[in-house]
């Protein structure tokens, strides 16, 4: 069975509705970097950017010292916060491999292009491989088309990307052995069971 | 506090030895565009390789022509002479660049693109002769690619704020009275009058009113504001000052969408340079107006794009659009009154008080004046942005500048402006660009930009994606909106598999009239690309849900991989494939259709052996 989806599944979601432990550090550094930010002057997003670029996600124990800073309930406020796909509310994974969904690239084949980073990598869209070392990413066109169908792989653009190059992207970011043509006896990359989208 | 004319003396000075360089001059261009072609590895090694020759020279950052097709871009200028551009000019070629140019005084013409004079030198042809250029009027991109972006008195020197300084001389409403005249209508899209949303602001009774720039150019494949933004960011903060003054709002903010980080940089640095120079602040250029404006970072939503949900983004909470009335300049940013315009709408605004309106209007159509700025990408062999008067045939752009389809394709349709704009077929490329050819074919011309299609595209493939994406960024408001963007897109997913059903057409234009009734325009326009594919390509459509065939072989379950040729390639195709599924069997290859995922790198190493064929059907 193959798991490939046309649209990402949503984004993660902070873990049963336990409190979120007392983390008396983290709240301090929090409270550092959103000082002097106020809800009347559209700082709340100002705040979102300043803790994601700080830890790389919203921590969920931010959320209270947040919401006290801007007047709101952690519930107002978390609702904002999940509004935004490029806020994160998970770690972000050892290597995010950005896959760009836009027009431009459609049209050039980023569709095979996500089904074998899919498939090589073992994850699927918006999600991470359960150990955290790979993680695929939808982002939206920032007009770089003359590059497309492109991938970005920590902050650098690649393309205009083949469906084989991007195979042996994947295959060299896994770190395993490049199978050359012809070779025998090599295990190929498996596919990720389930999750297929109807 | 210093005067407009005491800035403009001081600015010129600062020009001067750009204007004519008394020493070679090297200009690079960084924009988001050519970064990622490598113009920051470009700029270096053009410093480095002027340290290890000595030479003297000027190393200057600049804005983008808008070739991206040719980035990174170079120009060099020597003393007494044009300038001449580079293109496609990467770190390595540096050393021959500065070889041809410097150490042996030629133009180094094997290099060379174009030359910035009327006549062509040393057989490099000027820049208008470039097919890319030859329909362009460039008012709004006129200092693009030329000035440095981060360097307030370049952009002064070149005519900035001298529209600002002639508005505050005049009341608000001449100010007013000498937009509407001009034309302008607002660039995001709706094309409303700017003059008179102006004047819905400045008469509201209630202060304080804000100015609002709507910079989350979150059309996919539109890029022209963030080019404007990088390239030329006072030019938006001048217009933004300028409206302030005509509808008496006291502070501003700029929108930019979380994708565009070095266009918040540049505007981030332009509004402080701004405030310096006392263009901004309590006593704007002396005359005891106050205007200030920051800029705001946007976080990845496509519907902050839709005015009211972008007023909901400034304020901290979910960026989810309202049902107008009220409008923004009745209640708009914390509730008080505001006004929304593009960062395109804002451009003009100088230029029509420096120029006057009557020289705005010269050019553009019968009905639409002035110019408009386009972004061309997708199957198209020159990527780019461009500046064409309104009216201009949607040909000239597409074919005349953008060269039409890659070698050996034929164009199919052209998308203009974003996801919610519709489809236009090839047979109509020649419309002009202007809102009513679009609006008779139940579509929008947008906010600017044009992805083209090719005969290797599927527009139903094309018809799932923009519903996609109305589905996904749909803001969960409305049920018309939510529920009629899943439906519609699990219908045509259905299609697409294969699975369609001859009464889906039916629903699917019932599901459309009703989202007519969504609550902002983002419902209201979702269905917009599948009604066109309705009308355009019905025959298209026909073969999917009636032969269960698609005809250009891009949707997935429609096909099937098959080894159809021995070549000697076919080796390469079994250890490309990600799974497998390419299997040898007693020195004769097949393809497994149970492992096969239809990525088509089998038939990109094997293009002899391997073909897709119909999955169903003869």
């Amino acid at each position: 069975m193959t798991r490939i989806t046309a649209g990402p599944p949503h984004s993660s979601r902070y873990a049963a509705a336990d409190t979120p432990p007392d983390d008396a550090e983290l709240a301090a550094k929090v409270r550092e970097l959103i000082a002097g930010l106020s809800p009347d002057s559209a700082d709340l997003l100002t705040a979102f950017h300043r803790i994601q670029h700080e830890y790389g996600y919203v921590p969920r124990e931010a959320i209270p010292v947040l919401a006290g800073q801007f007047g709101t309930t952690p519930a107002m406020l978390y609702g904002a916060l999940d509004f935004y796909s490029e806020i994160c509310t998970a770690p972000p994974s050892g290597t995010t491999v950005e896959w760009c969904s836009g027009p431009a690239c459609l049209l050039k084949g980023s569709t095979n292009i996500r089904r074998v980073l899919e498939s090589v990598l073992g994850c699927a869209m918006n999600e991470n491989t359960p150990d955290g070392a790979f993680g695929l990413r939808l982002v939206q066109c920032d007009g770089t088309c003359h590059l497309a169908p492109l991938l970005r792989l920590e902050g650098k653009y690649l393309g205009p990307l083949s469906v084989s190059d991007a195979i042996k992207l994947a295959r060299g970011l896994k770190g395993g052995p490049q199978r050359e043509a012809g070779g025998d006896g090599e295990k190929p990359a498996g596919v990720p069971e389930g999750g297929e989208e109807s | 506090m210093a005067t407009y004319e005491d800035l403009k003396a001081k600015a010129e000075a600062a020009w001067a030895p750009f204007e004519e360089p008394q020493r070679p001059l090297i200009k690079v261009g960084v924009t988001t565009c050519s970064r990622v072609a490598g113009a920051l590895e470009t700029l270096a090694a053009v410093r480095a390789e002027l340290a290890a020759r000595g030479l003297e020279a000027d190393v200057m950052v600049t804005g983008c022509w808008g070739l991206c097709y040719a980035e990174p871009l170079v120009e060099v200028r020597r003393p007494g002479r044009p300038g001449v551009l580079y293109g496609n000019l990467t770190a390595d070629k540096v050393a021959g660049l500065i070889e041809g140019t410097l150490g042996a005084e030629g133009a180094a013409p094997e290099l060379a693109l174009a030359v910035l004079a009327d006549a062509s030198l040393d057989g490099v042809p000027p820049l208008r002769s470039l097919e890319f250029f030859a329909g362009q009027e460039r008012r709004l991109m006129a200092n693009c690619g030329v000035i440095d972006p981060e360097e307030i008195d370049h952009y002064i020197a070149h005519g900035g704020y001298e529209g600002l300084a002639k508005a505050l001389a005049m009341t608000d409403e001449q100010v007013i009275a000498e937009v509407l005249e001009s034309g302008l209508w607002g660039r995001g899209g709706a094309a409303f009058p700017t003059g008179r949303k102006w004047d819905f602001l400045r008469t509201a009774p209630v202060t304080p009113k804000y100015m609002i720039c709507n910079a989350d150019e979150g059309d996919p494949g539109s890029f022209v504001n963030r080019n404007l933004m990088e390239s030329d960011p006072h030019l938006v903060i001048e217009g933004m000052v300028i409206g302030g003054y005509a509808t008496g709002a006291s502070y501003g903010y700029i929108y930019i969408r979380e994708e565009y980080p070095l266009p918040v940089e540049r505007m981030e640095r332009a509004v402080e340079q701004a405030r310096e120079r006392g263009l901004l602040g309590s006593n704007v250029l002396g005359t005891g107006f106050a205007f200030d404006l920051e800029v705001v970072r946007g976080a990845g939503s496509y519907v902050c794009g839709e005015e009211t949900g972008l007023i909901a983004s400034i304020e901290g909470s979910r960026g989810m659009p309202r049902i107008r009335p009220p409008f923004p300049a009745q209640a708009g940013v914390f509730g008080k009154p505001s006004n929304v315009n593009n960062v395109e709408s804002y451009a003009n605004a100088p230029l029509i008080m420096r120029n006057g309106a009557a020289w705005y209007a010269s050019v553009g159509s019968e009905k639409h004046k002035g110019t408009k700025m386009f972004s061309l990408s997708g199957q198209v062999r020159r990527v780019g942005i461009l500046e064409a008067p309104l009216g201009t045939p949607m040909s000239d752009v597409v074919v005349g500048a953008g060269g039409g389809s890659p070698e050996g394709r034929a164009l199919k349709a052209v998308q203009p402006g974003g996801p919610l704009s519709g489809i236009v077929p090839a047979s109509d490329v020649g419309i002009a660009l202007e809102p009513e050819p679009f609006r008779e074919r139940g579509m929008f011309m947008g906010s600017g930009g044009l992805v083209v299609i090719d005969d290797s595209n599927c527009v139903l493939d094309l018809a799932i994606y923009f519903e996609w994406f109305a589905e996904d960024e749909s803001c969960g408001r409305c049920t018309t909106c939510f529920a009629g963007t899943r439906r519609l897109l699990e219908i045509l997913r259905r299609i697409a598999s294969g699975r369609g059903r001859n009464s889906d057409p039916e629903i699917m234009r019932l599901l459309a009239d009703t989202m007519r009734y969504a609550n902002c325009v983002h419902g209201q326009a979702a269905p917009t690309a599948v009604m066109s594919m309705f009308r355009f390509f019905e025959e298209e459509l026909n073969e999917h849900l009636q032969n269960k065939r698609c005809p250009a072989k891009v949707c997935r379950e429609l096909v099937r991989y098959e080894v159809v040729h021995h070549s000697d390639r076919l080796p390469q195709a079994e250890a490309i494939c990600p799974t497998a599924a390419v299997v040898r069997e007693n020195g004769h290859y097949r393809i497994d259709q149970g492992k096969c995922i239809k990525c088509d790198a089998c038939r990109e190493q094997a293009p002899y052996a391997i073909a897709v064929v119909d999955a169903f059907g003869p």
